[in-house]
């Protein structure tokens, strides 16, 4: 391709570039056409974000912006990931436009487009100013999305508080940035780990300051990850914001903090180490972290009564096993977090999608409404049970392959590291705390196939809504059987990041 | 320091000018205050109410779309200072960018936020 | 230098206490504001002193007081839905969802 000013190769940066200006695209649609086109802008928006990936196909591995942009495997693997959540969450919005939000659906997909184009710049950063661009760029448009039905006093309520955390957790995180700025002289990832290596910030002197620094940083970080013990916003936010909102929240949203965590601690900072810190410490840090997400995630949503708040807590227990394969700090543990994730997707998303079409039918979140539901429509449940049971974990579904993967590899590093029973002990309680979530994800299935009464819904999806189900379960079932495509994909990122020996 | 003293100088002529024509005028005005004279100045007409009262909802929306359209300019000064060096791209660049904030305020228009209901 | 990391140091710190105790949200969105330009006096300032090749600090802090300006004008516009809806903007009232 044939592009003005070669010397900034901004073809990588198209795929970008294109959902922005279609964002705008869908926006003006949705302005200049009559007042209620049917779904037209939903399909306009499902198209834009196919030729996205489309083109991120075709551009291919690359620099762009002298060092600002790099477009490598991790970028490419997580874009994918972002713009599978995006169109699953635009699928699964069809029923609630319909219904609460008829006259703002330009605003909403192109809300929803620009926090898309923000994830994935953030996944091509190489560079704190991009990554804290990246990052806001996604959380913007989100708090006005959690806001959205703007006479309803949860959604409002949501989306102040999403707002207030997430601002919040913005200035830490920058105030921390302008210390590492100050330490190393640069806010390039590269050349922070080139400064690390010949000062040798240590305790004392500087290093108090660094530490408060990535305290921080990481501070920031946990909250866009809603890691404990900086989680509190997330049920609300997810019972209160629309439901297509929520589920873009809980894999996007995840998935952007996710790599900018990968990118600035696991990438950037694993040079720093004091005399008193070995790099094995990073590990021992974020396995705090897993195991405080793991249980109070799990223990949490046992006594939930709104399937909604119970997939929060849920998806934090989730952004524990995540960071589990974080821990490991080796390639095959980047991988299973990858693989993970990718697989998260599918089933999460498809347990959202189900909870919206119920939502739009019935106009209920409580689990007891959905009692009974296997009588009237048992397709409908079998779908919503199998995406509970790949979040649990059950052998057949690509959730327990994820979950064997991630402790996979760190008792594969724990067995090559000395003084490593920590890291069993994490196992251990990580094994436990998935029969914790067998309990309430079977508690659903339970009310939906074993309750006594018959339920009065029956229940019809909107087409995209089923092709978004069909996609979820087609999914979690394939990859269950056949993990090898997506685990080579997954291998592939170890690649573009650097660990240590 | 030179400098700084004159410019102390400055600051010290400056106050005592202000200083004396207050203590001037205090010393040979009238005083005579009444109802009228001791109300708020609201182009001669009566005040009405408290000026500490809630601002219409409607202020606040507009105060909004400027503050957007105010900050976003503040990347204009510094392609301003180094144009002479950039070239052709950041000219484009930044007529892209202009263009998005047109579309912005063409957008508020277009949805009615600019209109006093 | 001092001065200038012990200034930011105070605002962030005013902003901090801020954020955690206000009542009021406009309140608390002011005292974000702080928080943010702590942070932009610390980047400027390490420009000016430490990292004096090249402008990123100064870059960097432009880029956050135009997204502080973006965020501010949506958490503006959330209040007044909160407004709309509640007829005042105290943080007890917006306190329904619990655990």
């Amino acid at each position: 391709m044939d592009f003005p000013f070669p010397e900034y190769n901004l073809q990588y940066m198209l795929p970008e570039i294109f959902l922005f200006v279609w964002a705008l695209v869908v926006i003006s649609f949705d302005l200049l056409s009559k007042r209620n086109n049917g779904s037209t802008t939903g399909y306009l928006t499902l198209f834009g974000i196919a030729i996205a990936g489309l083109l991120l196909g075709l551009v291919g591995n690359g620099k762009g912006f002298g060092k600002m942009f790099i477009n490598d495997n991790v970028a490419v693997f997580f874009k994918v990931i972002f713009l599978g959540a995006a169109f699953m969450a635009v699928g699964s919005s069809f029923g609630v436009m319909q219904k609460k939000i008829v006259n703002h659906r330009g605003e909403f997909y192109a809300l929803l487009l620009m926090s898309t184009t923000g994830m994935m710049f953030l996944s091509s950063s190489q560079e704190l100013l991009s990554i804290y661009l990246g990052l806001e760029l996604t959380t913007i448009p989100l708090f006005a999305m959690a806001a959205f039905y703007k006479d309803d006093k949860l959604s409002v309520e949501s989306g102040i508080k999403y707002f207030i955390i997430g601002a919040f957790s913005s200035a830490l995180m920058v105030y921390g940035m302008s210390f590492l700025y100050g330490l190393t002289g640069s806010t390039d990832l590269a050349q922070m780990k080139v400064a690390f290596f010949k000062t040798h910030l240590q305790f004392g002197d500087m290093g108090i300051v660094m530490i408060l620094a990535l305290i921080m940083l990481a501070a920031g970080i946990g909250f866009k990850l809603a890691l404990p013990p900086f989680h509190q916003w997330a049920p609300d936010v997810y019972e209160g914001a629309p439901t297509p909102v929520a589920a873009f929240l809980s894999v996007g949203s995840k998935g952007a903090g996710l790599i900018a965590f990968a990118k600035i601690f696991v990438d950037g900072l694993y040079a720093y180490h004091s005399p008193d810190m070995a790099p094995n410490d990073w590990g021992m840090l974020i396995g705090i972290l897993a195991i405080a997400a793991m249980v109070l995630g799990n223990v949490l949503a046992i006594r939930q009564t709104n399937i909604k708040r119970m997939l929060a807590y849920s998806s934090i227990a989730q952004a524990g096993y995540i960071m589990i394969g974080m821990v490991a700090l080796s390639a095959s543990g980047i991988a299973s977090v990858g693989f993970y994730l990718f697989i998260y997707l599918f089933a999460n998303m498809g347990a959202f999608a189900a909870v919206a079409v119920f939502e739009d039918m019935t106009g209920s979140c409580q689990i007891k409404s959905y009692a009974g539901l296997a009588r009237t429509s048992p397709f409908f449940s079998a779908v919503m049970a199998v995406f509970l049971l790949s979040l649990a974990g059950i052998p057949p579904l690509a959730g327990f392959l994820a979950k064997y993967y991630v402790f996979a590899s760190v008792v594969d590093v724990a067995q090559r590291s000395a003084d490593s029973s920590w890291m069993y002990w994490m196992v251990g309680i990580g094994l436990l705390t998935t029969v914790f979530a067998l309990f309430y994800y079977a508690n659903v299935i339970k009310v939906m196939f074993f309750s006594p009464e018959t339920s009065p819904y029956k229940v019809e999806a909107p087409l995209p809504a089923k092709a978004v189900l069909a996609i979820g379960v087609i999914g979690v079932l394939l990859f269950g059987l056949y993990p090898e495509p997506i685990l080579q994909f997954a291998t592939g990122i170890s690649s573009s990041l650097h660990f240590m020996p | 320091m030179s400098e700084y003293l004159s410019i102390l100088i400055f600051i010290l002529i400056g106050t005592g000018i202000v200083l004396f024509t207050f203590l001037l005028s205090r010393l040979i005005r009238p005083h005579n205050p009444y109802h009228a004279k001791n109300l708020n100045y609201e182009c001669a007409e009566e005040p009405v109410g408290n000026s500490w009262f809630q601002f219409n909802n409607r202020f606040y929306i507009f105060a909004l779309i400027f503050v957007i359209f105010d900050v976003e300019v503040i990347f204009l000064f510094p392609w301003a200072v180094a144009f002479g060096q950039l070239g052709l791209f950041a000219l484009v660049e930044m007529v892209i960018f202009i263009l998005i904030l047109f579309f912005g305020i063409f957008y508020a228009w277009k949805k009615g936020a600019l209109k006093w209901v | 230098m001092f001065y200038y990391l012990a200034l930011a140091a105070m605002l962030f710190s005013i902003g901090l206490f801020g954020v955690l105790t206000r009542r009021n949200t406009i309140g608390i969105l002011m005292s974000l504001e702080l928080m943010f330009n702590a942070a932009n006096i610390n980047f400027v300032a390490f420009n000016k002193f430490i990292v004096t090749d090249g402008l990123t600090g100064q870059i960097f802090a432009m880029f956050i007081i135009a997204v502080a300006a973006a965020e501010a004008a949506l958490g503006l516009a959330i209040v007044l839905l909160i407004y709309r809806n509640w007829r005042g903007i105290d943080t007890e009232h917006y306190n329904v969802m619990k655990w």
